[in-house]
């Protein structure tokens, strides 16, 4: 598949070359002390007073030579490790909502423990998904356990690579812990790391925090998974103008992967920036706005020229409701970041601009997502896919209905959707008229109201209990 | 007539001329009071509420907010002499471990449209820093944001911090951020909590002066 291209080479060459002038004449505010050292160690101008640090080209080309072009996604179960690019697109769920839309009653309410069991379970289970990331907060997290009572059910229950992010140092080192236990030591763990760390260190424009800053310095000093994520908000944060949006998100990245390659060459890296044009209007954010889709699309093609794969967070809406601003807003911009070769996709579950997971958003985004692998997969070029003989052998006016070919096709060539209907009309209105929310709350329910297969042993989940006194009972139970 | 020029150069976001005709209406013998009620506000009214349609933008709002603040600036030292009546004050921010500050200040550029000087102590603010700056300014008000439910929490511990100081009585304190409700609001004793920047700004052109003078400072 060709990439859909927005720039020539020269145009693409420009912005890297006006993203090494912000760096070394403007700079970064670097607010992490560690950080601040770990630059001025390797050259970069760094004025302790003023943490503002100064990045020579150089210093930016050479971090830009040990770059990597693969990421993986380990998960606990090795069949659904994943590696970018090769394994592109990969969908991973929308995360850290605070709230849920409650599958009983349809009215917003905060999240569980209790409802991440069950996301993870449903994650495990839809094929669209590659990586959960844990969807929602659980409101319910005893004192001292936030990050575990996320962490603990997802984990129980979804053997696919888990991601999301921990609010402090001790939270991080408390799931690190769990991991170890999981995995049956430390050293085990590290060689299979199955939780994917991520954070938001850079705060457009050009600032470095301190504790997300101080978690992923932590982590690639550790040589475990973590990526970034940077968010420039056109309008508010970065310029509005989708080049100056693109040049100053693309200079933050090269500020988040000097920091890396310079704690550890060769560290693996997502280009993960997440520009948006805010509704000038209210100043609300727009994740859903037509300009992210385009945004990522020329994200993506930097991404290319520095050979990291790309993507994180796209397709998500600000609808309020799993309807069509919901889907179109999902679906427009992944497809439009599907074709210029985004690799990640955190697409799945979550509506009103990242505030509230919903069960069907997240089966109708399984959907999407096989929509847009199959758009992946292609044509399949080749003589034999071109059927001369079959089109020769049917003739004008004969039918393919009953070939042996057909047959063998039937079951692969196309996206047989659960969720889309495709019913004629009547038989629709006898069923009640069920739009795709409706639709897509049944495969959810089905899904969910048998036992999971995949829950940690009784063994092991004892194990951890006993670990960790206090822990949340984190099972998936659907009680609708 | 001189209000409507104000009015106008409010809207437009012309500072210089918003100063001239206010130094004009001011030299023409009207009341300190009335150029800010019928020229200043007036024009600020406006502005706000065709941004409440959406006819007007992000940027135009505060525009109009620096020319009416730039009117102001000649107003105000005739307000405070000839009445001892303030327009108010405000001490905002985002609260201890929290970055996130375009709502806040969206918050503060519709508030600051009502005329009242606002103190913006930015993100990350401790208990302690809020607590500092409460009595060190004396505000009528202490605004704080929050969008992190881990974050949220903080605000109980700045009100907490202001109790044991004795010095939350004669202050109201509002509180705001996506994560946040009513319901909450109530729960760390906090006075008011909106869902956005125009319905703080709609209680406030309500209830302002009531709120001042209501405080016996
Ligand atoms: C942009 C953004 C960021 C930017 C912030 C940039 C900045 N300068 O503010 C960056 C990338 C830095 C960021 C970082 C993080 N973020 Co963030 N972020 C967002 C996002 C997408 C949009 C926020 C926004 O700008 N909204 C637009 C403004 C206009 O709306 P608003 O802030 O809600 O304000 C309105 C009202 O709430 C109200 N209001 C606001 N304040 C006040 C105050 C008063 C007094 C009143 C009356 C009203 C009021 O008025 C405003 C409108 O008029 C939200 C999702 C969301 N929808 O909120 C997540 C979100 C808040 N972030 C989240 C997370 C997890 C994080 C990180 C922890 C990620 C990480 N792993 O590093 C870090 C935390 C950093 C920190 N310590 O604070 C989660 C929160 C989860 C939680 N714990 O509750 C959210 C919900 C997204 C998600 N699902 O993951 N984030």
């Amino acid at each position: 598949m060709e990439f859909t291209k927005l720039f020539s080479q020269s145009e693409v060459e420009r912005v890297h070359e006006a993203s090494l002038e912000i760096l070394e004449n403007v700079g970064m505010l670097v607010r992490n002390q560690k950080a601040m050292e770990i630059f001025s160690k390797n050259g970069c101008q760094v004025d302790m007073e003023t943490m503002m640090v100064k990045f020579p080209r150089e210093v930016v080309e050479k971090a830009r030579k040990t770059f990597v072009p693969t990421y993986t996604f380990t998960a606990q179960d090795p069949k659904f490790d994943v590696t970018m690019p090769g394994d592109r697109p990969i969908v991973v769920t929308g995360s850290s909502a605070p709230n849920i839309i409650d599958p009983e009653t349809g009215e917003e309410r905060r999240a569980t423990s209790d409802d991440i069991a069950n996301i993870a379970y449903l994650i495990n289970e839809l094929p669209g998904f590659d990586v959960f990331s844990i969807s929602t907060l659980a409101e319910d997290a005893p004192e001292g356990q936030f990050s575990l009572s996320r962490f603990y059910p997802a984990l129980k229950n979804c053997k696919k690579p888990v991601r999301s992010n921990t609010p402090n140092m001790e939270d991080l080192k408390a799931v690190l812990d769990l991991g170890a236990l999981i995995a049956g030591g430390e050293e085990e763990y590290r060689k299979r790391p199955f939780i994917n760390h991520h954070y938001c260190p850079v705060v457009s424009p050009l600032t470095f925090d301190v504790d997300s800053t101080e978690a992923v310095i932590y982590l690639i000093e550790q040589g475990l998974p973590v990526y970034g994520t940077i968010v420039p908000n056109a309008g508010m944060t970065s310029p509005l103008s989708l080049m100056g949006t693109l040049t100053l998100g693309n200079a933050e990245f090269l500020g988040l992967a000097t920091l890396t390659q310079m704690i550890r060459p060769g560290a693996p890296m997502i280009y993960a920036v997440l520009s948006t044009v805010a509704d000038m209007r209210t100043g609300a954010y727009a994740p859903g706005a037509i300009e992210t889709g385009m945004l990522q699309m020329a994200h993506t093609e930097m991404a290319r020229f520095y050979n990291v794969p790309s993507g994180g967070y796209i397709g998500l809406t600000n609808a309020h409701s799993n309807d069509a601003q919901s889907g179109y807003e999902t679906g427009m911009n992944t497809t439009g970041a599907l074709l210029a070769g985004a690799d990640l996709f955190n697409m799945g579950g979550l509506l009103g601009s990242l505030m509230a997971f919903d069960f069907a958003k997240a089966v109708i985004d399984n959907e999407i997502a096989l929509m847009l692998k199959r758009m992946k997969k292609g044509f399949e070029y080749n003589e034999e896919n071109l059927c001369l003989d079959l089109i020769a052998k049917v003739g004008p006016g004969g039918s393919y209905m009953d070939l042996d070919h057909t047959m063998k096709n039937m079951r692969t060539i196309a996206v047989l959707p659960k969720v889309a209907t495709r019913e004629m009309r009547r038989r629709w209105e006898d069923q009640g008229k069920p739009d795709a929310h409706s639709r897509a709350m049944k495969e959810a329910a089905k899904i969910l109201s048998k036992p999971n297969k995949s829950r940690f042993s009784e063994e092991l989940d004892a194990k951890v209990r006993g670990h960790f006194k206090g822990l949340v009972a984190g099972d998936a139970k659907w009680g609708i | 007539m001189v209000f409507q020029g104000i009015i106008k150069s409010i809207a437009a976001g012309d500072a210089e001329q918003s100063m001239v005709l206010t130094q004009r209406a001011l030299a023409q013998g009207f009341a300190a009071e009335s150029v800010l009620e019928k020229g200043l506000i007036a024009g600020m009214d406006r502005v706000a509420e065709k941004f409440r349609e959406q006819r007007v933008m992000v940027p135009e709002v505060l525009m109009a907010s620096r020319a009416m603040h730039a009117g102001l600036s000649l107003v105000e030292p005739l307000l405070e002499s000839s009445e001892k009546k303030s327009t108010g004050k405000i001490v905002m921010g985002t609260v201890a471990g929290d970055l996130h500050d375009i709502g806040l200040s969206l918050v503060k550029m519709l508030v600051m449209a009502t005329g009242i000087e606002i103190i913006n102590l930015g993100v990350d603010v401790t208990p302690k820093k809020f607590a500092s700056a409460v009595r060190k300014e004396r505000p009528h008000i202490l605004m704080m944001s929050a969008l992190l439910t881990t974050t949220m929490t903080m605000m109980k511990d700045v009100i907490d911090e202001l109790e044991s100081l004795g010095i939350r009585k004669n202050l109201v304190v509002i509180v705001g951020g996506a994560p946040v409700d009513a319901g909450f609001a109530k729960r760390i004793g906090a006075d008011y909590y909106f869902e956005d920047a125009f319905e703080v700004r709609a209680f406030l052109v309500e209830n302002l002066t009531k709120l001042i003078s209501k405080k016996s400072r």
